[in-house]
């Protein structure tokens, strides 16, 4: 601001120095001309009314023979000039004269006419035009400071109104922390719906899992609490023999534990459908085709996809893998020779096959494969906990799961997710 | 036959020991991933049974380091994790099979049977072409840098079938008869596309197309 104030003032003095330096310049060039004319008579010229009413500069003409000044208050600042050698224009300064300007800038010139010499200067007084130059100059930063005040008002208003909405948000967030409100209210403009959206997922989610949590601990210390006091309280008994009922009584509350536990921590381990979680389903399922190839060395374990292997789905990596291998292995159990799996998309759902060419399942009971809590694999080992899997992880995802008779001869298993948007 | 079991807790080792001395094993214990590491590769075991979780370190490096000093005895592993990309890893380090515990004795012992018999008669074999070497036991990819693919079984045998004789052109049909009974007429396009699917791990200039004739394996390029 201050380097602009001084810059537009070190302008208009430039400009109006220029200016008047060559209006006077102007002037001597006339007043040349006119002595020229007169053939160098000087005192003609000043008859002439011109000079009285006209020409409002201070000026001075000297001859070898007479020197004027005029007006003849000027004397003592413009005689001294007629002495320098200095041609053009001269600025006097700091003369001491009583009634004369103390800021004058004069333009001097020396020729001849007729073999004399003659010497014109014409000059105006800078201090006048100074004063009117600064108020000029005061005036511009006036109104510049106050363009300015305008200005910040504007851009504040502006930024307060713009800003309103991050404030009630942030408002929200105070009485969200303060347990005041659960979720944040869906009235934020465009900009910050998808925020807020967000934000309220995520805390769903967080309110799901907790009381995931607590449901599984719950059924946990239930039913593990249990057989541990029973197996405890024969342990302790030391007048009791332990026969071979007993022990496989102790061993089958273990059992229950350990299934209890597998399960329960299986569920917790899911993760569900999660923001900026994804798998690439080829590279996973190739590992796991390999995998189950080598636990099942006499099977061949197939991939048919058209995806490219760097192409990522929404599904938590675990989580697919979970599914994936969870379906391969239960085909791989079952089948003959062969298995296939299927990576595909095709209207914004992502699909999963897996067929094998084992017996299959009859017609009647396919409708109750991996249903919880119903385990088929206590009649027929294979297809049970593993599928139950599955189909849970699969409903998280708000996915479908689908069972049919193979092409190969077997079960086939289709799992489709939409993809979300 | 002589086994190795590497497990740390004593309760378990113990009782474990004796099941499979009762069952015809002759078993050494160790309880370290140091001691491990010497016992099998000084001794010359039949089978192994390691636990991932040992105190001083991963049981995984432990058959790394064998598996790196050529002891190529069947291994399976014990653990308590038994998520699959858990199980990837151990096959992938080594392993030959998996069991999560709580186990019952009876099951580890099938198992057992089992990786010994696949082991039986099994040498360390590759085949090598140009860059490329494939480890026709554990069905892997082995490049020149060192990185690793795994094949699935059809992709196996078809690269096994052209690295084998590398600059022969074999037809789709000689080709055909590596596939298993995917479908129960398979058309021409399943070879193509795992032809497809080889030349994007070994390169497209790999394996040349002999228009009308079939396939060959270049193992100059």
């Amino acid at each position: 601001m201050a380097a602009a104030w001084l810059v537009h003032g070190f302008l208009l003095e430039r400009m109006s120095r220029d200016f008047v330096e060559s209006r006077l310049k102007d002037e001597v060039a006339f007043l040349e001309h006119q002595i020229r004319q007169s053939g160098g008579e000087i005192d003609a010229l000043l008859t002439e009314n011109y000079f009285h009413d006209d020409f409002y500069h201070s000026f001075a003409i000297q001859s070898p023979t007479q020197s004027i000044v005029f007006p003849h208050t000027l004397a003592a600042l413009l005689s001294p000039l007629f002495q320098s050698e200095q041609q053009g224009a001269i600025r006097v300064r700091g003369a001491s004269a009583s009634n004369a300007p103390s800021d004058l800038l004069a333009f001097r010139k020396s020729f001849l006419v007729n073999n004399t010499r003659l010497v014109v200067i014409v000059s105006e007084d800078m201090a006048a035009l100074q004063a009117s130059q600064a108020e000029f100059h005061a005036w511009t930063a006036i109104v510049s400071i106050l363009l300015i005040l305008l200005l910040v008002g504007v851009i504040w208003l502006g930024i307060t109104l713009s800003m309103k909405p991050i404030v009630s948000l942030q408002a929200s967030l105070k009485k969200l922390q303060d347990g005041e409100i659960s979720r944040i209210s869906v009235h934020a403009p465009e900009e910050f719906r998808p925020l807020v959206k967000q934000l309220n997922q995520l805390l769903d989610f967080l309110d799901r899992r907790l009381e995931r949590s607590r449901d599984a601990l719950a059924n946990l210390s239930h039913s593990v609490k249990t057989p541990i006091a029973a197996v405890r309280q024969i342990l302790d008994d030391t007048s009791r023999p332990l026969g071979d009922d007993l022990r496989r009584e102790m061993g089958s509350r273990l059992g229950d534990i350990d299934k209890q536990l597998e399960a329960e921590m299986r569920r917790s381990r899911f993760a569900g459908p999660q923001v900026g979680k994804s798998a690439y389903p080829v590279k996973q399922a190739r590992e796991l085709l390999w995998l189950l190839g080598r636990l099942y060395p006499e099977k061949s374990f197939e991939l048919s996809t058209q995806l490219v292997e760097e192409r990522r789905w929404p599904i938590e990596e675990q989580d697919l893998s979970e599914i994936i291998g969870n379906l391969l292995d239960n085909a791989g159990k079952w089948s003959s020779t062969c298995v296939e799996l299927s990576l595909s998309e095709a209207n914004e759902h992502m699909i999963i096959v897996v067929g094998d060419d084992g017996p299959g399942v009859e017609q009647d009971t396919v409708g109750e494969l991996g249903k919880r809590g119903l385990r088929l694999d206590e009649q027929t080992p294979g297809h049970g906990l593993g599928l139950a899997i599955v189909c849970d992880i699969v409903d998280r995802y708000s996915g479908q799961t689908n069972f049919s008779h193979s092409h190969l001869g077997g079960l086939k298993v289709d799992v489709s997710f939409l993809r979300p948007n | 036959m002589r086994l190795l079991l590497v497990e740390d807790d004593r309760l378990l080792a113990e009782g474990l020991a004796s099941q499979l001395e009762k069952a015809g094993f002759s078993v050494d214990t160790a309880r370290t991933v140091r001691e491990a590491t010497l016992l099998g590769q000084q001794e010359d075991y039949r089978v192994g049974i390691l636990d991932l979780g040992l105190p001083d370190g991963n049981g995984l490096d432990v058959l790394r380091k064998w598996r790196t000093n050529k002891a190529s005895f069947p291994v399976l592993i014990l653990t308590a994790r038994g998520d699959w990309q858990d199980k990837v890893s151990g096959l992938k380090a080594g392993a030959d099979d998996y069991l999560a515990k709580p186990f019952q004795t009876e099951e580890l012992i099938a198992r057992l049977n089992a990786i010994v018999r696949r082991s039986e008669g099994r040498v360390q074999s590759s085949v090598k072409a140009g860059r490329f070497e494939l480890d026709e036991n554990r069905q892997y990819l082995k490049m020149e840098d060192g990185t690793e693919h795994s094949l699935t079984g059809t992709e196996f045998r078809l690269l096994r079938c052209l690295m084998s004789h590398p600059h022969h052109v074999f037809s789709k049909e000689q080709l055909m008869e590596q596939l298993y009974n995917l479908n129960e007429n398979p058309s021409d396009n399943i070879i193509e596309a795992y032809i497809g699917r080889l030349r994007k791990l070994v390169g497209v200039n790999t394996i040349t197309t002999r228009r009308g004739q079939g396939y060959l394996f270049d193992d100059t390029v």
